[in-house]
C-alpha cells in the first residue's frame, strides 16, 4: 500500500494506491516473467476528482508486461484519457465494434475492433491517461 | 527476298516483339496472379486505341550473357492510346524479358513517351513490374533511371503523372512513382522498398515479410507512400480511369466538365442534424462530404493513410474540385506530422492543375506531444500553410464546428488568402478551446475562488457563450456568411461559379521554398 497527495484544481486528495495482485489472470499463458514490477506509480491527477478515495485505482501502466496477449493489439492512436471501455475479456466482437472511448483534444475518440475476434485482454482501466502507442486492448482474431 | 516475304517477315516479328520473353514467362506471370504488360495497357485504354512505338528496340549490351538473354522490346511496352476518349502516353515493364530489369535501352524508351507526353500535354502513366536495375548493363541502367527520375521532376506539374505499381519496384526504381503525383498499389502482388527483407535481415536483423515491409496495405496505410490500393489488377485499372475522369489533361486546361443530374439548388436536410449537441462527440465527415458533392460521388484519395485528415475529389455543377477536410471521427481530426504531409501535397496537386480547392474544417488544433514535436510538427505544420497561401486557383472553406488556433489558419482560413469562408452556425472559430482559454484567461481568479471547480466552469461557460460562435469572426469579415447547414451546396456552387474566372499573380521568382 502506498499513500499519494494529488492536487486537482488546487484540491488536496489522499490517495491511497494498493497493487492488485492477478489482475489478469485470465489464459495461463506464459508465467509472469518480470518479478513484482516496482510499484506502479498511479495514473496522474487525470482521475475524477471527487469520488477519489472510494477505490484505489488499478494500476494504469503496468499491466501491459504481464497480460496474456492476443495477436492483434490495438493501440492507443493519440494520447489522451480512457472514458469509458465498451467490452469485457472474453467477449465476441466483430470489425468496427467500439471498443473503448479515449477523450483526447476534448473528443470523445471511438476506438474500434480492426477485425472479427474476442478480446483476450484489456490492457487500461477507466480513467487511465495513455500516451499514443500504448497497448489497450488485445484480441484474438 | 521477295516484297511479300519481307511483308511477312515483318508480321513474324511483330508477332514475336508482342510475345515478349516467350509462352512460357507469359504462363508463370499468370500463375503469380499478374496479367503481362500488353494485358495491362488493353485494359487500361479505349479499345483499338493503343499505338506501340518502339517495339523494335533492343539492348545494346554484349556483356556477360546479355546477347542471348535479348529481347524486342528490352522488357517495356512503350506508346500511346485514348483512356475514356482522351490521349494518355502509357509505359509498361513486361516482367517475362530479363525480369522486367531496366536497362538503357528500356529506360530510352520510357524516357522518350515522357518526352512525348509532356510536348503533347498528356497524362503519363508508367505501369511498374520489374526487378530493378539490369545488373548487366552497369551505369547504362542506373543513367536510365536518372534520366526518367530527371523527367519525372520537370513533369511535375505540368502533366498528371500516375505510377501503377502491379509487381516488385525496388531499390532506386521506387523514386520514379515516389515523384509522380499518384501511386496504384494491388494487393499481394505488388511491392515497393527501397532495400528488400533479406538485406534487412543481413544489416538490423529483423525479420520482415514482403508484404508486410512494402506491401499495397503497408504503402497505404503506414508510410503514406502511395495513394490507391485495389485488390486486383482489373480494380486498379477501374480505379485510375475513374482518378483520369477528375484530374486534366495539363497544367494549361481544365478538368472535364461533366454533364451532372444533380440539382445544385438541392437542399440536404441531413446536414443540420448531423453535427451533435455535444461539442465533444465525433461525426462523420465523410457522410458531409459525399451529401454535398454532385451524385454522391466521391473519390477519396489516401483513404487509409492519416485518417484524420480526408482528402480526394468530387464535383458540384459538373466541375471537379478537390476536398480537404478534417475527421473528426479519427484521432479527433487533430493535425499532425502525416495529415499535415497529406493535405500539403494534395493542395499543391489542385493548384498546380487549376482544380478549385474546397476544405471542410473541424479541426481543435495541431497534435501535442513530445513525439509530434520531435518528428517535426512544426516544419510537416508549415507545410500546409504554404501550401494553402500559395496556391492561387479558387479557395472556398467551409467551417463546421471546431477552427482553434494555429489550426484554424492553416486550414484555408481566410488570412491565407481564402476567396469563401462560409461557416455554419455551429462553428467555434476561437484563438483555443473554451477549456484551455478560460484555465488561461482565469488562473488567477480561480486559484482564489473558494470553489475553483465551479467557478472554473462558469468560466468555460462564459467563454463558450461569448467567443466559441461564428459571428465573432463574421463581424470582421473572416468568415464571409454563416449558412444554414442544409444550404452548403447551394452556397458552394454560387462561389465556385463566381471563382470560374479567378485570376491572381504571384511575383514572378524561380520558385519558393517550401518547408520539407
Amino acid at each position: 500500500m502506498r499513500k499519494f497527495l494529488i492536487n486537482v484544481n488546487g484540491n488536496q486528495y489522499e490517495v491511497e494506491v494498493e497493487e492488485v495482485g492477478a489482475v489478469h489472470t485470465a489464459a495461463p499463458v506464459a508465467p509472469v516473467a518480470a518479478p513484482a514490477a516496482p510499484a506502479p506509480t498511479p495514473a496522474p491527477a487525470a482521475a475524477p476528482a471527487p469520488a477519489l478515495k472510494t477505490e484505489a485505482p488499478k494500476p494504469a501502466a503496468a499491466p501491459a508486461a504481464s497480460a496474456p496477449a492476443g495477436a492483434v493489439k490495438v493501440n492507443a492512436p493519440i494520447p489522451g484519457t480512457i472514458l469509458d471501455i465498451k467490452v469485457n475479456q472474453g467477449d465476441q466482437v466483430k470489425c468496427g465494434d467500439i471498443l473503448l472511448i479515449l477523450e483526447a483534444m476534448k473528443m470523445e475518440n471511438e476506438i474500434l475492433a480492426p477485425q472479427d475476434g474476442t478480446i483476450a485482454s484489456i490492457h487500461v482501466s477507466k480513467g487511465s491517461s495513455v500516451n499514443s502507442g500504448d497497448l489497450l486492448v488485445s484480441m484474438n482474431g | 527476298m521477295a516484297t511479300m516475304d519481307k511483308i511477312n517477315d515483318l508480321y513474324a516479328r511483330k508477332q514475336k516483339a508482342a510475345l515478349g520473353g516467350g509462352e512460357d514467362r507469359i504462363k508463370k506471370q499468370h500463375e503469380s496472379g499478374k496479367k503481362t504488360a500488353r494485358e495491362r495497357i488493353q485494359m487500361l485504354m479505349d479499345p483499338n486505341s493503343f499505338v506501340e512505338i518502339d517495339a523494335f528496340v533492343e539492348t545494346r549490351s554484349t556483356e556477360f550473357d546479355m546477347p542471348k538473354k535479348k529481347a524486342l522490346g528490352d522488357g517495356v511496352v512503350t506508346g500511346y492510346g485514348t483512356v475514356n476518349g482522351r490521349l494518355v502516353f502509357v509505359a509498361s515493364q513486361d516482367f517475362t524479358v530479363i525480369g522486367g530489369s531496366l536497362g538503357e535501352m528500356h529506360a530510352k524508351k520510357i524516357t522518350k513517351v515522357m518526352d512525348m507526353a509532356m510536348k503533347m500535354g498528356a497524362p503519363f502513366i508508367s505501369i511498374n513490374d520489374s526487378g530493378g536495375a539490369r545488373i548487366e548493363e552497369g551505369i547504362d541502367a542506373l543513367s536510365g533511371f536518372g534520366e526518367i527520375f530527371y523527367r519525372n521532376t520537370i513533369a511535375s506539374g505540368v502533366i498528371p503523372q500516375i505510377s501503377v505499381i502491379m509487381g516488385p519496384c525496388a531499390g532506386g526504381a521506387v523514386y520514379s512513382p515516389a515523384i509522380t503525383d499518384f501511386i496504384f498499389m494491388v494487393e499481394k502482388t505488388s511491392q515497393m522498398f527501397i532495400t528488400g527483407p533479406q538485406v534487412i535481415k543481413a544489416v538490423t536483423g529483423e525479420d520482415v515479410t514482403f508484404e508486410q515491409l512494402g506491401g499495397a496495405e503497408t504503402h497505404n496505410s503506414l508510410s503514406g507512400v502511395a495513394h490507391f490500393k485495389s485488390a486486383t489488377e482489373e480494380e486498379c485499372i477501374r480505379d485510375i480511369k475513374r482518378l483520369l475522369s477528375f484530374i486534366p489533361d495539363n497544367n494549361l486546361s481544365d478538368s472535364e466538365l461533366v454533364n451532372t443530374s444533380d440539382d445544385v439548388n438541392r437542399v440536404i436536410a441531413e446536414l443540420n442534424t448531423i453535427v451533435p449537441d455535444d461539442a465533444n462527440k465525433p461525426y462523420n465527415m465523410k457522410q458531409v462530404i459525399t451529401s454535398v458533392v454532385d451524385n454522391n460521388d466521391f473519390l477519396e484519395i489516401q483513404e487509409g493513410f492519416a485518417r484524420n485528415i480526408i482528402i480526394g475529389f468530387g464535383r458540384i455543377n459538373g466541375r471537379t474540385i478537390g476536398i480537404i477536410a478534417n475527421q473528426p471521427q479519427v484521432n479527433a481530426g487533430v493535425l499532425d506530422v502525416d495529415s499535415s504531409d497529406k493535405a500539403a501535397r494534395f493542395v499543391r496537386f489542385c493548384d498546380a492543375f487549376n482544380i478549385p480547392v474546397v476544405t471542410f474544417t473541424d479541426v481543435p488544433g495541431y497534435l501535442p506531444g513530445v513525439e509530434q514535436e520531435h518528428s517535426g510538427i512544426i516544419r510537416h505544420g508549415a507545410k500546409l500553410l504554404y501550401a494553402f497561401s500559395e496556391a492561387t486557383v479558387p479557395k472556398i472553406n467551409v467551417i463546421i464546428r471546431k477552427a482553434y488556433g494555429g489550426a484554424y489558419i492553416a486550414m484555408n482560413s481566410k488570412h491565407l488568402g481564402a476567396d469563401m469562408v462560409f461557416a455554419w452556425p455551429t462553428a467555434e472559430i476561437a484563438v483555443m478551446g473554451p477549456d484551455g482559454a478560460a484555465n488561461i484567461i482565469f488562473r488567477k481568479d480561480i486559484a482564489n475562488s473558494d470553489d475553483p471547480v465551479n467557478f472554473r466552469a462558469e468560466k468555460i461557460q462564459e467563454y463558450r457563450d461569448k467567443f466559441s460562435n461564428p459571428y465573432i469572426a463574421a463581424a470582421r469579415g473572416y468568415v464571409n456568411d454563416v449558412i444554414e447547414p442544409a444550404k452548403t451546396r447551394i452556397h458552394l456552387a454560387a462561389a465556385l461559379e463566381m471563382l470560374t474566372s479567378k485570376r491572381e499573380t504571384r511575383p514572378s521568382k524561380k520558385h519558393g521554398n517550401i518547408p520539407l
